[in-house]
């Protein structure tokens, strides 16, 4: 009786703190996402803050470009052609940066996509999801960091669309892309191809850096493992994304590695979740 | 070297198509300058090599050669034009260190404020004008004197 009463306890005591992991887990995915978009905000903010400057700039030549249009157009002195020749001129300038203010308009709504899909509330049920469009979304985040020194390559294929947790894939790719830029010193290339295999989606993303040591490569997806300065890797990352494609999506992550060649990671995703979300 | 024209010149290289178009609708509204534009600095670094340009401005991020590596070319290339950096917020330390070795006439920071960025072109046409006309003198000066030193050695030579 008294061992009975005591195996409840223990076993009640194990449900509670069976909770309690899964609770600092979640706290702590959560800590590391909000950790990994902080480190890109000095990029995000570049970007956004480019496109602003040409729209900017744009609207004070707009505004001074009206005054003059109108100057042109109600003179009535007589100077006609050279006047009409103006004012076409003038216009001709307007529509070249309006186009400009469309672009500019476009990226910084790329930048807030990105950052959406980025910031949503944890998910608790599946979305159908073009991968390609959410690589991208995430690419737009990594560009200012990437465009000074590394080369992006995409090679997209076909895919269907993926029942998926966005935010969790999303927190996975750019996971992948930033420790790719870290293992390249200097300049080099990134590359980011997409295939369907049958029915899974295949993500790859290879890089010219400096390539996975064999002694390290079978640590590589433990929690807490880094081979990165302090300050720099958590030895998080790699970990978490494994629990994001493994866990929660019944998918695979594996990778190949060549010193001083570079590293491929490849993330595989079925296309359909089995209709049961895994929470 | 070949000067396009007699208008003040303008090189602004950025990798952005857009902050080129938007700064050169700008200068095209509000000055006389000739403006050249060029998304990719080995180009640019060309331009310079064969024409004169009086303000050169250079955008600090960009692939393959950043602002402060073109910038330096440019200072080869042609030592009076006017050196000015676009920097983000991120890389202002970077620009401040630059001021030195490049001799840089001045820093802007992106976003820009046109009619900042307006007071600092003219003032390096201006300068680099200067520079320009005080290197004309200082040999017109130069010749004057080797002809005056000739002369005197005549003089001299006829009165042995």
């Amino acid at each position: 009786m008294a061992e009975d009463r005591a195996q409840a306890g223990f076993r009640d005591e194990a449900v509670d703190l069976d909770a309690e992991l899964e609770t600092a887990n979640r706290k702590l995915a959560e800590a590391y996402r909000m950790a990994s978009l902080g480190r890109l905000i000095a990029g995000i903010a570049h970007e956004i803050s480019t496109p602003v400057g040409s729209i900017l700039s744009n609207n004070a030549v707009l505004r001074r470009s009206l005054d003059r249009l109108r100057e042109a157009l109600a003179d009535t002195s007589g100077a006609g052609a050279a006047r009409l020749s103006e004012a076409l001129e003038v216009l001709e300038t307007l529509r070249s940066l309006a186009a400009v203010d469309k672009i500019a308009c476009e990226r910084i709504s790329a930048v807030v996509v990105g950052l959406k899909t980025f910031a949503r509330v944890e998910e608790k049920e599946f979305s159908k999801v073009s991968l390609n469009d959410l690589l991208r979304s995430t690419l737009v985040l990594t560009h200012a960091e990437y465009r000074s020194r590394i080369a992006l390559e995409t090679d997209f294929g076909d895919l269907p669309e993926v029942e998926c947790y966005p935010q969790a894939l999303s927190q996975v790719f750019l996971n992948l892309l930033v420790n790719a830029a870290q293992s390249i010193d200097g300049r080099g290339t990134v590359k980011v191809q997409t295939r369907r295999e049958g029915e899974a989606v295949r993500i790859s993303i290879s890089d010219t850096g400096s390539g996975i040591r064999p002694e390290d490569r079978p640590r590589m997806l433990q929690p807490g493992f880094t081979t990165k300065p302090v300050g720099v890797g958590t030895g998080l990352g790699l970990s978490i994304s494994r629990e994001i494609v493994v866990d929660r999506h019944g998918g695979s992550i594996d990778f190949e590695s060549e010193l001083g060649v570079g590293t491929t990671f490849h993330i595989r995703i079925p296309v359909r979740q089995g209709g049961k979300a895994t929470g | 070297m070949a000067q396009e024209n007699s208008k003040p010149t303008v090189l602004i290289v950025d990798d952005e198509e857009m902050v080129v178009t938007s700064i050169r609708a700008f200068l095209k509204l509000d000055t006389d300058y000739e403006v050249r534009g060029f998304t990719d600095p080995e180009e640019a670094v060309r331009y310079l090599e064969s024409c004169l340009a009086d303000v050169v401005i250079a955008d600090y991020v960009m692939p393959r050669m950043n602002g402060i590596q073109f910038l330096t070319r440019a200072k080869q290339l042609q030592p009076e034009a006017t050196r000015v950096l676009l920097t983000g917020y991120a890389d202002k330390q970077s620009a401040i260190q630059a001021i030195n070795e490049l001799s840089l006439f001045q820093y802007l920071e992106k976003p820009w404020d046109n009619a900042a960025l307006l007071l600092v072109i003219q003032g390096g046409v201006e300068r680099s004008q200067l520079f320009r006309q005080l290197r004309e003198k200082i040999a017109e000066l130069d010749a004057a004197h080797s002809n005056v030193q000739e002369i005197q050695r005549r003089l001299f030579r006829a009165f042995m």
